[in-house]
């Protein structure tokens, strides 16, 4: 298992509804829970992750702060479009701390591209600190 | 590339307090003062940006400009999620309208859990001899709700921009904050 989430992995984030240059989307998937991208006001968020091909997913965990309501969507076009939701979760509020949180598929999950829409959160703004996603390369 | 915030601006007060009235003043930078009293239906959605002082910085204002008649409070609630701030708009020369700024703060202070900068902001200065609320007791209600006060006259095009300019830099106050405890976490 590997994580394809990681910029060094080929993965990008090719889009992002907020963009603090201290703190860009690029942080979240930097192999790093210190840097982190933070939302500047009003929900939803969102912000697309592209992989450097289709891959089977098992599991996405995440390293965040403040987010309340989650979905996560996927496409498996080879541009990012025809989106499909997968899970909508509520995350655990939690004080001076990350919140960690997965997503775990009970079969192995194709995609290209990962849509993750923040609905709504504890406080004004959110930061995600880690995306990790645990899955292999599919055999085209 | 500097920072553009994005805040929800919820505005209320009774009717005809001359919430619409600074809204578009604000909008249109003084060019545009609505002569005739149209009710505000609903809401109304204006957008402007306001530059953050010393810094390459904005903040997006989305401004709700809500109904103050009762008759769509019902209907004027939905449009509330998630206010990032709020502006409560009395009439100078209407006491009626100042004892219902409580009502309004708790409605909107009703819509979320989190802090919410907010601004009293009392209308209709130019109308000098027919005030009855004075700027003391005006300024005593902002400071016990934790409120900023700013007193303007939209006829005159006189301060509008005040009450704006406030909410915008609490706003990235916040932000600004809030990050610093996002680099604490780990």
């Amino acid at each position: 298992m590997f994580d394809v989430a990681l910029t060094d992995a080929g993965a990008k984030v090719v889009l992002a509804t907020a963009s603090d240059e201290k703190h860009p989307p690029e942080h979240m998937i930097d192999g790093s829970e210190e840097t982190f991208w933070s939302s500047t006001g009003l929900f939803p968020q969102e912000f697309v992750i592209s992989f450097s091909g289709l891959m089977n997913i098992n599991a996405v965990n995440l390293k965040t702060y403040q987010i309340h309501k989650m979905s996560i969507e996927r496409s498996v076009q080879a541009e990012p479009i025809d989106f499909e939701i997968l899970e909508e979760k509520e995350f655990t509020v939690t004080d001076m701390a990350l919140q960690v949180e997965d997503f775990t598929f009970d079969e192995a999950t194709a995609a290209t591209h990962l849509r993750f829409v923040v609905k709504s959160g504890y406080d004004h703004f959110i930061s995600v600190h880690q995306v990790s996603v645990d899955g292999t390369a599919a055999r085209q | 590339m500097p920072k553009t915030l994005r805040a929800k601006v919820i505005t209320v007060g009774d009717s005809a307090v001359g919430k619409s009235a600074i809204t578009q003043v604000f909008h249109s930078d003084g060019a545009h003062f609505p002569k005739s009293y149209s009710m505000t239906v609903g809401v109304e959605l204006c957008v402007k940006s306001v530059n953050i002082p010393d810094t390459n910085d904005c903040v997006e204002l989305y401004i709700y400009d809500s109904a103050g008649k009762e008759l769509y409070s019902d209907y004027v609630h939905k449009f509330w999620e998630h206010p990032s701030v709020v502006m409560v708009v009395f009439d100078v020369t209407n006491e009626t309208s100042f004892k219902s700024c409580q009502k309004w703060l708790e409605r909107v202070k009703n819509k979320t859990n989190q802090e919410l900068p907010g601004v009293l902001v009392g209308n209709k200065i130019d109308l000098v001899g027919r005030r009855v609320i004075s700027p003391k007791i005006a300024r005593e209600f902002a400071m016990k709700n934790s409120l900023e006060y700013c007193e303007c006259s939209a006829k005159e095009m006189e301060n509008v921009e005040a009450a704006f300019y406030f909410v915008a830099n609490a706003f990235y106050r916040l932000y600004e904050e809030k990050v610093e405890v996002m680099n604490t976490l780990v």
